[in-house]
């Protein structure tokens, strides 16, 4: 799994997507995760705020580690987006609500 | 990555590690040193007298010199002297800008005379502290590559203990003197046994920046109006704006003693003084970082500055708030006393030396193919460049830094810039010859020169100051004499590292050269 | 901090001895299974009764902080110590125990 010169381009450019997906996918969905937290949780906003903020991290580990973890980099695109889409709808919800 | 799940953590453990792994060993050596920070910066000005601690005077003596220097200031800050640091800081701020940071000045004062300190211009520890997180760069592009950093070593030791199969089963294992096997031993031991601490130093790094690099969370329940966040979260931040009109300031010392009754004898770290010469002055009376681990940034008593009515006495902590803190307050450790400040310092030298044993590993494994044709690829040789110059460079870099300081005239012109240039030009040389001499030889003579260095530190200190070994133990000035002594020991170290990769009798496993280097850390 | 100290200390060494290897490797016999079993209980309830002292003295959370540093570098220790002198790996740990009445009745 050495990127070695030997290495064929396709490997090198799922490694390269597999990086992206976990470096800016993953910021995404720890970004969008947080801000679900912040709006959902039923503390002051100010908390809910610090609680979403502190554990947003533990959502960026974890995407990363599926963007490795996972058999091929579209799975790992995948992995990350869907709960990024998923999360954007209910922050979309709590944004809504609070305007409301 | 068609291998298990552990084969791929594994894989990332190996390329985050390796990729962030040379800055990653100087923020953790910076880190480790500046839980020494204020000890650091009484050697480096050896000239500012410690004096017995009575804060109503230090107050008095600070806030007199502020009327004559800035009446008409928009704040002011003192901060007052501990037993560690024994300097009375005032610092203030002629006009607020909203936008802009800084138009800060920054005094120390001698508690008893009032004076300005004159000590020799000198960052001292302060300098290893800001490296540590600044790294060196314009605003916020240090604070964001250190926290990213941070991200990383926080990926890398997840992956580390998935990877890692025998945790228990190898937990007390340590075989010295096995080439690769014992960098591995030794890269487990310190990073499993000490494991507690890794997290807690990694994720708190995360928590002290979060505001900065996570600011989604905010900005979806605040909108645009981010310092609405800050100003509930900190309510001394909110304070009464200027009248306009003049008024006179009220002496702080009756405010600061109604401070400490309402925290039952807790003690004071700060005071701040908004529009110090209006009507509506405003004092805040800052709570230490000392009293709990629990660090409370919100901790204050408020006054009006020219009635001394008590305004606020901030409540207690909300649970996400106190956890916060408590990250924040175990990363810097302010609460430590001597012994426990010894253990966190040791903590980081052993997240040092997994960082560095790491490295080192990466490089040994693979030099292993290579040993035969005696040629080493390109991508080798630079990551074993890297090694010696961010290891034993460093090293030399930070003794270079304390040389400058007691070499460099007292009246020469931009004298702590210049010693800070040092440090850096230290550490550039060291690249420089680590690429010109082959790996062994670059080892053994940067390992050596860095002993030297440090070994003759005490020796440096009694030739140029009237502060050694002999003085300073004899009059109980621990923290002078404990800086000479680590000195000493850090530089029998590095000589001991030295010598045991020169005198290496089987020359074929590479790694095993470099194995003194684990200990090494220890020492510094 | 140095009651917990010892005690952590020789929690650790008990635990150590607990496994087969170690125990070969410093007393050159195999522990029995009851012996095994002992020396773990012993080691666990060392390591979990440590936190008492350490609470005791300087309160829950800077006590927990102490406990958490003395944990982790006495473990240090005990692991350094076993390859170089394995020997004096042990007799700490005895002196250790001896001592530690005398640290809690100067501490407590």
């Amino acid at each position: 799994m050495k990127s070695k010169t030997s290495l064929p381009v396709s490997y090198r450019l799922a490694v390269t997507s597999r990086v992206l997906a976990a470096v800016v996918g993953g910021y995404l969905m720890a970004s969008l995760a947080s801000i679900c937290l912040a709006l959902w949780l039923p503390t002051s906003r100010a908390d809910a705020v610090i609680t979403g903020m502190m554990s947003s991290f533990v959502f960026y580990l974890l995407a990363v580690l599926w963007c490795f973890a996972c058999r091929s980099a579209a799975r790992a695109w995948f992995g990350v987006l869907l709960p990024s889409a998923a999360f954007a709808t209910l922050a979309g919800v709590g944004l809504w609500m609070t305007r409301v | 990555m068609k291998e298990g799940f552990r084969q791929a953590m594994a894989w990332l453990h190996t390329w985050a590690g390796l990729i962030f792994g040379w800055l990653l060993f100087a923020i953790f050596l910076t880190g480790t040193l500046s839980y020494f920070k204020d000890e650091i910066s009484h050697w480096m000005q050896p000239e500012v007298q410690a004096r017995p601690l009575d804060d109503a005077r230090s107050l008095t003596v600070a806030q007199t010199y502020l009327q004559q220097v800035a009446p008409t200031a928009a704040r002011w800050f003192i901060t007052l002297p501990d037993s560690r640091d024994p300097g009375l800081s005032v610092m203030w701020q002629d006009k607020v800008d909203p936008g802009k940071r800084g138009n800060f000045i920054q005094k120390t004062l001698d508690p008893v005379t009032g004076q300005a300190v004159q000590a020799r211009e000198s960052m001292g520890g302060e300098f290893f502290y800001r490296f540590h997180f600044q790294l060196q760069m314009p605003h916020p592009w240090g604070r964001w590559l250190s926290t990213i950093a941070a991200m990383v070593m926080f990926i890398a030791l997840i992956t580390g203990i998935i990877t890692h199969k025998k945790i228990f089963k190898d937990f007390f294992t340590f075989r010295p003197r096995k080439g690769q096997r014992s960098w591995l031993d030794g890269h487990n031991a310190v990073g499993v046994l000490v494991l507690p601490f890794h997290l807690m130093i990694t994720y708190s790094s995360l928590v002290i920046f979060m505001s900065m690099v996570m600011p989604a969370p905010i900005l979806a329940s605040y909108g645009n109006d981010t310092r609405a966040f800050f100003s509930e979260v900190f309510p001394n931040t909110n304070n009464a704006p200027a009248s306009g009109q003049p008024g006179t300031l009220l002496p702080l010392v009756p405010m600061y003693e109604q401070a400490r009754a309402q925290w039952a004898g807790g003690h004071v770290g700060r005071v701040a003084v908004n529009n110090p010469g209006d009507m509506n002055a405003s004092v805040n009376v800052l709570r230490a970082g000392s009293d709990s681990v629990v660090h409370d940034f919100g901790s204050t008593v408020s006054f009006n500055g020219s009635t001394g009515e008590l305004l606020r006495v901030s409540g207690g902590q909300s649970l996400p708030a106190a956890i916060g803190g408590s990250f924040y307050g175990l990363h810097m450790g302010h609460f430590a006393g001597p012994v426990l400040r010894w253990l966190y310092f040791i903590c980081g030298l052993a997240g040092t030396a997994m960082i560095g044993t790491g490295l080192v590993i990466w490089l040994g494994k693979r030099q292993l193919k290579h040993l035969k044709s005696n040629v080493m690829p390109f991508e080798l040789r630079l990551v074993e460049v890297l090694n010696i110059a961010s290891m034993s460079g460093l090293m030399i870099a930070i003794a270079a830094f304390f040389w400058a300081n007691r070499l460099l005239p007292v009246t020469f012109a931009e004298r702590s810039g210049w010693e800070v240039q040092t440090f850096f030009i230290a550490w550039g040389l060291s690249l420089l010859h680590a690429i010109l001499r082959r790996g062994r030889q670059g080892w053994v003579e940067q390992l050596s020169v860095g002993a030297l260095l440090f070994i003759a530190i005490p020796l440096l200190n009694a030739l140029t100051t009237s502060h050694h070994l002999g003085v300073s133990l004899a009059t109980g000035d621990w923290a002078m004499a404990g800086f000479d002594l680590t000195s000493l020991a850090s530089g029998i170290f590095l000589g001991w590292a030295a010598w045991k990769m020169q005198h290496r009798t089987v020359p074929a496993p590479k790694v095993e050269r470099t194995r003194g280097l684990t200990l090494k850390q220890e020492a510094n | 901090m140095l009651l917990a100290l010892l005690m952590c200390y020789a929690g650790f060494t008990a635990l150590c001895l607990s496994t087969d290897r170690h125990h070969g490797e410093l007393l050159h016999s195999r522990p029995t299974p009851r012996r095994r079993l002992g020396l773990r209980v012993a080691g666990w309830l060392l390591l979990t009764v440590s936190i008492w002292p350490a609470v005791a003295i300087a309160g829950w959370g800077q006590g927990l902080v102490e406990w958490c540093a003395v944990l982790m570098l006495s473990a240090l220790l005990l692991v350094l110590l076993l390859p170089y002198r394995p020997r004096l790996a042990l007799i700490l740990a005895g002196v250790g125990l001896l001592a530690s009445p005398v640290a809690a009745f100067a501490t407590l």
